[in-house]
């Protein structure tokens, strides 16, 4: 089956395939030169490993980004016989510079996309990371916050619902408020809203009507008693003159208090005397005494020189 | 035709497809095939089905690839995911799209043709004369329609794949030296040994199905019965249609499943 009657075969042809075949093997040679200098193949690398209680998220060719640009990937994931997980890493050498040795590894995940391996270096000046090794990494994942997040806001939530739902404490709270508002708002006003009900009210109403008319009639005894009191011939005047007698008996009285006082001086005069005979009476007593000793005591002389007599009565004269 | 006998024969053409294939695989290592003969059969098969036809499908894969690559930055910026959208470009358009379309071009323009063309040999006696003058038809027309079309996949696929990594590359950063970095960091992180080798591969069969199915259907025609070319044509070009759906599926299970 020939084809030269549709397209004609021109003269270089082997060239020409030769060309396109040349040319599609060069490409992909290149392409894989490429793609393994893209990975790093042809530049000396150090190794880190960073250790991590959980690698879930970290997938290998992950970048490790300082600074937002990434400076190294995950070259192995493997978990230690401890149960850890070791991440780990390959830097090349012209970016290990900015690795020290106290720089700090996170390894975040967000909501969206994988996980992030991030280094902070607080200390440019410090000694650099030596290869080989070995950190941890802290761990900070958003999708392990969420649950927590969600049945705080659900508790919330339910407290929200709680207060507002239908015989809720708010929706009664609204409606009393609703009830005062319009009992303000109504014919007793503020009074009918802090007494409850428009009867209480209304007997508050009458009650200051009635204290009025007291208050009237009151103003009407006011008067009188003021004439009766103050008037001429009144409560007053009466005392005035009561006042003026009660005066004049009194300075009678006072005259007669000064007779009092002279009797009493001559009073005083008489128990003067009184006193001194009282005095005079102690003096004669004691004389008495010494001379009733001075009998007792010859008694006992006479006693004495009186031996026969038994009778040891004596005859007092 | 009962459905019992018309699943028997999809069956029965199926085994011959691979009875074929593994004969041609045969061939193809046996050093008696490459003669001037058969080169000179290949290197104007790869001139139809690849040269032919390379300005016009890179132009029209450019044009495709650039819609597509401007849907996906543009979409995965709006949802803040721009980091992530370089990669799926080269993931979705470069790794499977390209290779895909590339064999179905090929299995379009190449495969229909090759079906007819051997269903008429068939028909015509010709292959019963090459075996009557001992001349194996595997070696001398099969093997080098087999390799060309196998070259012209492999080569449409990577003049392609390297224009549309272009393209991708100036979408996302315009004509600026500067994403140079990133964009070598996104081709480390996709075209890992493991991905090139499978892309490799799968282009490989590609290559391979788009001759092999459609030379197998063609043999199935009837010498002395013209009347049989047609339904060859079509039992081939479907065949051909889900060998291809059935190695991007393997292949896309293998490397995501």
């Amino acid at each position: 089956m020939e084809r030269d009657g549709f397209s004609p075969i021109p003269k270089n042809l082997q060239f020409r395939v030769g060309l396109l075949l040349g040319l599609a093997i060069m490409v992909a040679a290149g392409f894989i030169l490429y793609a393994l200098y893209a990975r790093g193949t042809f530049e000396a690398t150090q190794r880190l490993t960073l250790v991590s209680d959980n690698a879930e998220g970290v997938s290998l060719g992950m970048d490790l980004t300082f600074s937002g640009f990434p400076i190294g990937r995950v070259v192995r994931i493997s978990l230690a016989d401890d149960g850890r997980a070791r991440i780990e890493l390959e830097v090349p050498r012209r970016d290990a510079r900015w690795l020290r040795v106290t720089s700090i590894f996170t390894l975040e995940r967000g909501i969206v996309g994988g996980a992030r391996i991030r280094a902070f270096s607080g200390n440019l000046q410090d000694p650099p990371l030596p290869d080989g090794a070995e950190r941890p990494v802290l761990r900070g994942d958003t999708q392990e916050e969420i649950p927590r997040m969600v049945a705080t806001l659900r508790s919330t939530l339910e407290n929200i619902e709680q207060l507002t739902g239908p015989g809720g404490t708010l929706q009664a709270s609204l409606a009393n408020l609703r009830a005062a508002t319009e009992r303000v708002s109504g014919r007793h006003g503020a009074l009918g809203a802090v007494l409850g009900n428009d009867e209480d009210a209304k007997k508050v109403v009458a009650a200051i009507e009635r204290a009025n008319a007291l208050l009237a009639s009151m103003s009407g005894v006011v008067a009188k008693t003021d004439q009766r009191v103050l008037g001429p011939g009144g409560v007053v005047e009466g005392t005035q003159r009561a006042v003026d007698q009660a005066n004049a008996i009194l300075g009678e009285l006072r005259e007669s208090l000064k007779r009092v006082d002279k009797i009493l001086a001559d009073a005083q005069s008489v128990a003067g005397n009184a006193k001194s005979a009282t005095q005079d009476l102690g003096a004669l007593r004691a004389e008495v005494d010494a001379s009733l000793r001075k009998v007792t005591a010859l008694i006992d002389e006479i006693n004495r020189k009186w031996p026969f007599q038994r009778d040891s009565e004596i005859r007092l004269p | 035709m009962s459905a019992l006998e018309d699943t028997f024969a999809w069956f029965r053409a199926w085994g011959r497809a691979a009875l074929f294939a593994s004969a041609a695989a045969a061939a193809a290592l046996s050093l008696s095939a490459y003669t001037a003969r058969t080169r000179a059969l290949a290197i104007r098969e790869i001139y139809f089905n690849a040269w032919h036809v390379l300005p016009g499908f890179t132009l029209f894969m450019a044009l495709l690839s650039m819609v597509v690559i401007r849907v996906t930055i543009g979409l995965a910026r709006d949802y803040g995911l721009a980091q992530f959208a370089l990669e799926l470009v080269f993931r979705a358009v470069v790794l499977e799209l390209i290779p895909l379309l590339a064999a179905f071009y090929v299995a379009l323009r190449s495969g229909a043709s090759i079906v007819t063309e051997v269903a008429m040999m068939r028909i015509s006696g010709e292959l019963d004369e090459l075996f009557a003058a001992h001349i194996d038809p595997y070696e001398r027309e099969f093997v080098p329609r087999i390799a060309a079309a196998a070259i012209s996949v492999f080569a449409l696929t990577i003049v392609s794949c390297t224009v549309v990594m272009c393209v991708a590359y100036l979408v996302t950063y315009g004509a600026n030296p500067s994403g140079l970095d990133e964009f070598a960091r996104t081709v480390a992180r996709v075209f890992g040994p493991r991905a090139i080798a499978g892309f490799m591969l799968k282009s490989f069969l590609f290559g391979a199905a788009v001759a092999v199915i459609p030379i197998a259907a063609g043999l199935d025609a009837m010498r002395d019965h013209p009347e049989s070319v047609p339904a060859a044509v079509m039992g081939g070009m479907v065949r051909l249609f889900v060998t291809l759906a059935l190695i991007e599926l393997l292949s896309l299970a293998a490397k995501y499943v």
